[in-house]
């Protein structure tokens, strides 16, 4: 039943808003995998190749992008402006070292990235950066935790739209940025676990969650402001 | 149409939550809890993913990429299997090697489950010693898991039927955290090799991938298809 995070939450969870966005998220997974059944689009040649630093996948046409994937590629703009916020947040703080200072600007260029990606990709029609209020959480005490929860979130909110997305193209640049997350994840939970505790990789295979729950779990962490 | 019209959080919130909760009404709680356990985050049904439980029988490039990758599985799953057999680990790396092993086996048995006859047979496998040593096991890990992450991200667009890419969505993020777990237990804290190296991860085509396990010359026999579908399109490990 426990979500994998469930420790690291209990930890930076001062009023339980998080615990029940995740409650919901649990949820709602069930919804999820019922529902997500989606038609496939037609192949697409290749996928990785990078123009400059942005993968061809998000080398679309604008404009020519569904509704539906608009508003996809939206959601996972916020997601990603939320993470690259915390991350630069985390940095210029300076209280980091170590592994945790290596992983935090690493992290931080792939989250800027990603945002430069989709941003490009939507054109206009990007959503703009929201205020952001991190608290304490970019701080040496909390960093390693709430990226940890960061993470797993990021995974589980681009699984779970991968059923949705009709563009080939922009299926493949979200599989690109997934398996990065998907790496983050694994690498956090292995300097927090420190070869012992926490598991970097604790299921054999990953759950998506819905953009309901994904949004709930992060509206309770108050990071959003605006 | 309404291109100046830029969104805010709130609104991008507010149609998210009415749209999904609208998407979730189709199913009750109580109705999902008789189809399976509900366990560690994931829909279970006979030990296996919900997702794996496929509907409509998938079509024939659907068989061929879930052979496809059952046959990376049954590399992975054997490999980690002898490294535990062997007991040459100790430390993080035997931690690493004993779980990543289940995830392996579980993918295999996921796998031929949704492919039922049209499963290819596991291969017979040569690790020429790499299950030895910590060394040869961490750098031959590293490499098969880098291997895995881009050849599933290779297919996403290949794959026709909903179910079957929710079935490989399941395994890509799985297949990239082993690969950042072994490379943040080679680095060692340094960061080199990094667990993360690029903001995108690159993928593989089928032709790519099955060169370079090719290369390896781990597999000594061709996985090939069951007797129930003789012409069912298996690629070809061996070339």
């Amino acid at each position: 039943m426990a979500a994998p995070h469930e420790d690291a939450l209990a930890r930076i969870d001062h009023d339980g808003v998080i615990r029940e966005g995740i409650e919901a998220v649990e949820t709602a997974a069930v919804g999820q995998t019922r529902s997500s059944f989606f038609k496939r689009g037609s192949a697409l040649a290749g996928a990785g190749l990078a123009l400059g630093a942005i993968p061809a996948g998000f080398a679309i046409a604008q404009g020519g992008l569904p509704k539906g994937d608009v508003k996809i590629l939206n959601y996972a703009l916020t997601l990603e402006y939320l993470e690259a916020a915390f991350y630069k947040e985390a940095i210029d703080k300076g209280e980091l070292s170590g592994e945790s200072q290596i992983f935090a600007e690493v992290v931080a260029a792939h989250e800027a990235a990603h945002v430069d990606a989709l941003k490009q990709t939507l054109g206009k029609k990007a959503i703009k950066s929201p205020k952001v209020d991190f608290g304490g959480a970019t701080g040496k005490s909390k960093f390693l935790e709430t990226a940890q929860i960061l993470e797993d979130t990021g995974v589980a909110a681009y699984l779970g739209q991968a059923g949705a997305i009709k563009t080939p193209a922009v299926l493949s640049a979200a599989a690109s940025i997934l398996s990065v997350e998907a790496r983050h994840a694994a690498w956090v939970r292995d300097i927090i676990g420190g070869g012992k505790g926490v598991n970097p990789a604790p299921d054999s295979f990953e759950m998506p969650q819905d953009m309901a729950a994904i949004l709930d779990a992060v509206k309770g962490t108050g990071f959003l402001k605006g | 149409m309404h291109n100046d019209h830029i969104p805010t959080f709130s609104e991008l919130d507010r149609d998210g939550a009415i749209e999904e909760a609208a998407a979730r009404a189709g199913v009750t709680r109580s109705q999902f809890l008789r189809r399976g356990a509900f366990v560690g985050g994931g829909l279970i049904i006979g030990g296996l993913p919900a997702a794996f439980s496929l509907a409509q029988a998938p079509g024939k490039g659907d068989v061929d990429i879930l052979n496809y990758a059952l046959t990376l599985e049954y590399l992975e799953a054997a490999f980690y299997q002898q490294a535990v057999d062997k007991g040459a680990l100790n430390g993080q790396l035997a931690r690493f090697a004993k779980i990543v092993a289940e995830h392996e086996q579980a993918h295999v048995e996921a796998l031929e489950k949704a492919l039922g006859s049209k499963a290819v047979k596991e291969p017979k496998f040569d690790f020429k010693g790499t299950t030895d040593s910590p060394s040869t096991f961490g750098d031959t890990a590293k490499l098969l898991e880098d291997t895995g992450v881009k050849a599933y991200q290779g297919q996403v667009t290949n794959i026709k039927a909903g179910a079957v890419l929710q079935a490989a969505g399941s395994i890509l993020p799985i297949e990239a955290r082993h690969a950042a777990w072994i490379a943040s237990i080679l680095s060692d804290g340094s960061g080199s090799p990094s667990p993360a190296p690029d903001a995108f991860n690159p993928s593989a085509d089928m032709a790519a991938i099955l060169s370079a396990v090719e290369a390896t010359g781990f597999i000594t026999t061709e996985s090939g298809s069951s007797s129930a579908s003789p012409s069912s399109g298996t690629p070809s490990v061996a070339g």
